[in-house]
């Protein structure tokens, strides 16, 4: 399971394993390529972008993915403000070369992805549709999680504050 | 925070907060005009016509690999004014850290108070804390001429003794070391956490 954690600050945590990683980056490649989508980015509700696949060289995707969230975000007031009770599960922005889908995958991460017009609609939502089924299985595998204490000692927070400083000359 | 194992990434959101011209967004303006282009992606910015923040700005900085990790800090700024509470609260979600920026003016004093009560009120509904939750202020404007003191200012914001920086953000002073603090912060938080 994609490990969504509440501290006990209140604070949340989300750490996915190298195996997970692996298989939603398949989840991914398989939507792009059936769907012919340019871009494809997997997110979390609060704009961190997770993964990412098709052509991403020309697209700061960590922009992409911090307005597609404020986007979801500003979508879900508005539907409490014209009393719809669930979310919107999905948004579709219409261009006249690219079009934009974005959609829920569980409470915790959304879907972008950008198609050239020529693409239908329908083919794209029905791709995705089972692209998110299948991330949700991913998420739900149960993994060993590996020990995320390890990841951030002391040395490291007195190598970033040096880092930090040169960076900051 | 988000954590990627495969990619030895660690994601992290801090929100520059604070009442409407107190300069959050110049605080990011100055940090994107100063870093190395290599450490630092795009400034986005959604304004309005008069050059007010709408929704948020946004950038990324990262510092490169530590022991083969690779930390990044997303920045983000929130609307001031009093009628975009809808957005702040939109952009404090999975929230990391925040950087308060206090107006050292002295007729800006209850607008401080008040985005700080705000503040609080939203870390609230996500089960957070001022209290307990990493937080630095920043004191700017310290160069205009009816600035109030600092013992005064750390009297009636800084109840819980966080770091604090006196700055004149458009000039750069004091912006270093607030982002430097918060990092800080944000990081020992996330330590004792795991």
């Amino acid at each position: 399971m994609v490990q969504v954690k509440k501290l006990k600050d209140g604070s949340r945590q989300i750490i996915l394993t190298a195996k997970q990683f692996d298989e939603i980056t398949k989840v991914l490649s398989e939507l792009a390529a059936k769907t012919k989508a340019s871009t494809i980015l997997l997110a979390d509700i609060s704009g961190q972008l997770i993964t990412q696949r098709g052509n991403t060289d020309d697209i700061n995707t960590a922009i992409l993915s911090a307005l597609a969230a404020s986007d979801f975000a500003a979508t879900s007031e508005m539907a409490k403000l014209v009393g719809e009770d669930a979310k919107f599960k999905l948004l579709f922005h219409e261009g006249e070369k690219r079009n934009v889908y974005l959609s829920n995958v569980g409470d915790n991460f959304f879907l972008v992805v950008v198609f050239d017009v020529s693409v239908t609609l329908g083919l794209v939502r029905i791709y995705t549709k089972k692209a998110i089924q299948n991330l949700l299985t991913v998420f739900e595998t149960s993994e060993a999680g590996e020990d995320a204490s390890k990841l951030l000692d002391q040395d490291f927070s007195s190598m970033l504050g040096d880092m930090l400083d040169e960076s900051f000359k | 925070m988000f954590i990627n194992w495969a990619l030895q990434e660690i994601n992290l959101k801090i929100v520059y907060y604070g009442p409407g011209m107190s300069g959050k967004t110049t605080n990011l303006e100055y940090i994107h005009s100063k870093l190395d282009p290599s450490l630092t992606g795009e400034l986005v910015t959604l304004k309005t016509k008069e050059d007010r923040t709408i929704f948020f700005d946004f950038m990324q900085i990262e510092v490169g690999r530590i022991k083969g990790k690779k930390p990044k800090f997303n920045l983000y700024t929130v609307p001031g004014q009093v009628y975009y509470a809808s957005s702040r609260k939109i952009i404090l979600n999975g929230v990391d850290g925040v950087v308060f920026v206090a107006d050292s003016q002295k007729d800006r004093m209850e607008g401080n108070i008040e985005t700080l009560l705000d503040l609080e009120n939203n870390l609230m509904t996500m089960g957070y804390s001022l209290e307990n939750f990493p937080w630095v202020i920043q004191y700017n404007k310290r160069d205009l001429p009816n600035t109030e003191s600092l013992e005064l200012l750390e009297k009636k914001l800084n109840f819980f003794n966080v770091p604090s920086f006196e700055a004149v953000a458009i000039k750069g002073t004091g912006v270093f070391d607030t982002l430097k603090s918060i990092i800080n912060l944000v990081v020992q938080h996330v330590q004792r956490q795991l």
